[in-house]
């Protein structure tokens, strides 16, 4: 686990494998490349796609910088600039590359990055179990109901056409549901935010982030079902 | 991984499908799910004096858990409210033969068992 204090002065963007360079054994000074023989260094496996990017773990980020850090990243990792290379420079390129790639996709997308940063701050979000309202659970009972009649009636009959109209509604209510799930997240974030600029770290702030996360994985995972219904929804009446 | 025997008799015949009217007097009505896997299951039971007169279930998921719920439903018929209470997960896992993959259908269908029980003594008795 990489647990920095925030607000470290010459925190390093990347954090090498290594402190020294692979080929020339000199002692690393430079961020990506060794200082002295100019090769290129190989990112930490353990290394957090916030501090590859070199963004504190917050879950607003701006896309503008992320993506413009991407591109100067992808640029000095690039495979085609290794081509005249050594092997082991190239297989380094190809790694970081890789990484960075994986890197930019979950951190892009705001409910990815959620996940990701649970993932980090309080392990797997698919481990503990999570009580979802009951009331979801009666809505989507029905609705699996009205789904298997609608498969099983023919869909040229006055039946099928009366359940499509009751899937339509169903499938606007369980929308509204995922948005609104979306927007309590969207407030989640900020409280989590908010803290983490705080940077505080007393017994009572440890409780709030539990808290947060806590409610942060069971709103993730109820949208992910509530979504996945829809979908499987769109698809019958389609 | 194959399905046990006695997993594809109850999703083959199901025992006790169906449902009972909520607000009946005697009903208790357990609905728990997994958003992990999207399983949704409906567990009814209708009582007497105490005693589980019968059992009905609605189950959208995959074979194991629709055997789960189908087995407690077998076992739920004829025992007293507190007898079904102690009805484990353990012991359905080891009835079905439920690989480690699928404990959780049977964790769902004890859910299923208690919230029943819990509606079923909440009406009975509301304060």
């Amino acid at each position: 686990m990489n647990r920095r204090t925030t607000g470290t002065e010459d925190r390093r963007e990347l954090q090498m494998a290594r402190s020294m360079c692979w080929h020339c054994q000199s002692e690393m000074a430079g961020e990506y490349f060794c200082d002295r023989c100019v090769k290129v260094q190989p990112v930490s496996k353990d290394l957090d796609y916030f501090t590859c990017f070199g963004l504190p773990r917050r879950l607003a980020i701006d896309p503008q910088t992320l993506e413009t850090k991407f591109y100067e990243l992808s640029r000095a990792f690039h495979p085609d600039f290794y081509q005249n290379k050594s092997d082991a420079e190239q297989t380094i390129s190809l790694d970081n590359s890789a990484m960075l790639n994986t890197a930019y996709r979950t951190l892009r997308d705001p409910i990815q990055r959620a996940e990701y940063l649970l993932d980090l701050e309080a392990g797997s979000v698919k481990e503990i179990r999570t009580t979802p309202p009951a009331d979801l659970f009666e809505e989507i009972l029905e609705l699996q109901d009205t789904l298997d009649e609608f498969r099983a009636s023919d869909r040229a009959s006055h039946n099928a056409s009366t359940l499509r109209t009751k899937l339509q509604a169903d499938r606007a209510t369980l929308e509204q549901r995922q948005q609104d799930m979306e927007a309590q997240l969207q407030q989640l974030f900020g409280r989590w935010d908010a803290l983490q600029d705080r940077g505080e770290a007393t017994e009572q702030t440890r409780a709030e982030r539990a808290s947060i996360l806590k409610s942060m994985r069971d709103l993730l995972s109820n949208r992910t079902y509530v979504k996945n219904i829809v979908n499987d929804l769109v698809e019958t009446i389609a | 991984m194959a399905y046990s025997e006695k997993v594809v008799d109850h999703f083959n015949n199901p025992r006790n499908m169906g449902s009972f009217k909520k607000e009946e007097d005697g009903v208790g009505t357990g609905i728990v799910g997994a958003p992990e896997c999207g399983d949704v299951m409906k567990l009814q039971i209708k009582v007497e004096n105490e005693t589980i007169v019968d059992a009905k279930f609605k189950t959208f998921g995959c074979g194991s858990a629709i055997a789960s719920s189908s087995l407690a439903t077998e076992w739920l018929k004829g025992k007293t409210v507190e007898e079904a209470g102690r009805i484990k997960n353990t012991d359905i896992v080891q009835e079905l033969n439920l690989p480690p993959v699928k404990i959780h259908c049977s964790v769902l269908a004890e859910d299923a068992i208690k919230a029943a029980l819990a509606d079923y003594q909440k009406k009975a008795d509301p304060k």
